[in-house]
């Protein structure tokens, strides 16, 4: 089960392990990094907003549209930046280990 | 043949496997209701095209007719919704519809979820208002309409037209096989009793086709599964009869005509020749031989079953032909071994 690196809201470091085929989205919110993921996947609440590490961006595979049209709609509340992610759009393998991601913050 | 060769019967003509009515609901205008029966921001839940629908009518007059489950937490919108204004209110968390499905309000999120503004996200159907009635378009894949709807001049013209009589009648098959008798020439004479099989002249062009039989004694157009308008010509008096259709079920269908004529003054010849018309026209003409098709159609589609390949011969209708034609009313979702 890979590894990957935390910065929570508050600026606290945590390491955790994150289960293999499953979202990034639900590693952080079962081990209480306060991401809520409301919408479950959909790309229809954007509660689950992270920043990944800048190495880390291009090593992911791209936003889709939907993806896209909800980090648009949520620009006017919140920072969105080159590296914001849906972490619910992530799945978990391998291949992520060491994965570095800050919770972005809440709208 | 010799007596040890003795010809067996055709297994695939046994009926072990066949179904009663193996068709999806057929994409078309369909009758929903009398425009009269629904007020302003009436909401009322209604079982037609094989599911329950929720109808309604906003404060402006407009008819919507939706899918009864929210597409949010699925509370039935029928159930303790709203007309708000010109949308729909679900009872559950306010969500807001309007009449196309389109989401107009969320009244707690922040930002709602893209989806809302990119397309509908409740199916509703199309409706429109003709001849004082509520008409629905349905496509099995909620496609937008394939035509539109006709203009009959003798539901339009309230002046020069009598107010139409109706009825209604609900029978135990699909509107496919309903439709299957006007194109069935050859059961006019043996299940309705006429004195001969009429002559026909008939053409199809997709989604209508016209039909004129006995000379010009009838002549009809349908305008898909829903829609047909019929003209009976006697004594130069012609009296239409509107035959409007709606499939309850795949099982149930409800017949439901319109009946009407040019005025006349009351006792003229043409009076009595347009009232005979009409009496025809519902099968119950004093004198008349043939039998209307409540008590004899009725019987036929009430117990029969569909046989996709049926055993025809020289003198029958055009039933392949028909078949053909209605086929492309059902884009694909009919099981093409069944129908």
């Amino acid at each position: 089960m890979p590894e990957i690196h935390v910065t929570d809201r508050e600026g606290n470091k945590h390491t955790l392990d994150a289960p293999n085929g499953e979202p990034l989205m639900e590693t952080l919110r079962d081990q209480d990094m306060d991401v809520e993921g409301i919408c479950g996947g959909q790309c229809a609440c954007g509660t689950c907003h992270v920043y990944v590490g800048e190495e880390w961006a291009a090593k992911l595979p791209a936003r889709e549209e939907d993806e896209d049209d909800m980090l648009e709609a949520i620009e006017d509340m919140v920072e969105v930046k080159k590296t914001s992610r849906l972490s619910c759009q992530i799945e978990m393998s391998d291949s992520l280990a060491g994965l570095t991601v800050e919770v972005a913050p809440e709208f | 043949m010799s007596q040890t060769q003795q010809a067996q019967p055709e297994i695939k003509l046994g009926s072990a496997h066949l179904e009663r009515c193996p068709f999806p609901i057929p994409m078309g205008w369909y009758f929903v209701d009398y425009s009269k029966n629904l007020a302003k921001e009436e909401i009322r839940n209604i079982d037609i095209l094989d599911q329950e629908w929720v109808l309604f009518r906003t404060e402006a007059g407009k008819v919507g007719m939706t899918d009864p489950y929210c597409p949010h937490l699925g509370a039935h919108l029928g159930h303790g919704g709203k007309v708000c204004g010109e949308l729909l209110r679900c009872p559950f968390h306010h969500w807001k519809y309007d009449t196309a499905g389109w989401n107009k309000d969320i009244p707690y999120g922040k930002v709602a979820p893209p989806v809302v503004k990119k397309k509908p996200i409740l199916r509703t159907l199309p409706c429109e208002e003709h001849w004082g009635m509520i008409w629905c378009w349905y496509h099995p894949a909620a496609l937008p309409p394939e035509w539109q709807l006709p203009s009959i001049p003798e539901l339009e013209d309230t002046e020069n037209f009598i107010e139409p009589a109706t009825g209604h009648w609900d029978t135990h098959t699909a509107v496919q096989e309903i439709g299957e008798n006007a194109v069935d020439f050859a059961h006019l004479k043996f299940l309705h009793g006429e004195k001969e099989i009429p002559p026909a002249e008939y053409s199809f062009n997709w989604p209508h086709y016209k039909i004129d039989m006995n000379n010009g004694y009838i002549v009809g157009e349908s305008h898909g599964p829903g829609l047909n308008v019929y003209k009976f010509t006697h004594e130069g008096v012609v009296a239409t009869m509107v035959n409007y259709t709606v499939p309850i079920t795949k099982e149930l269908s409800k017949i439901n005509m319109s009946f009407t004529h040019p005025k006349f003054e009351a006792g003229t010849k043409e009076a009595m020749v347009a009232e005979h018309l009409v009496k025809h026209m519902v099968g119950e003409a004093d004198g008349e031989e043939s039998a209307g098709f409540e008590s004899v159609d009725f019987i036929v589609w009430n117990n029969k079953k569909y046989r996709p390949n049926p055993l025809l011969c020289d003198g029958d209708g055009p039933i392949l032909q028909y078949r053909k034609w209605f086929k492309k009313f059902y884009a694909g979702a009919e099981d093409e071994a069944k129908v």
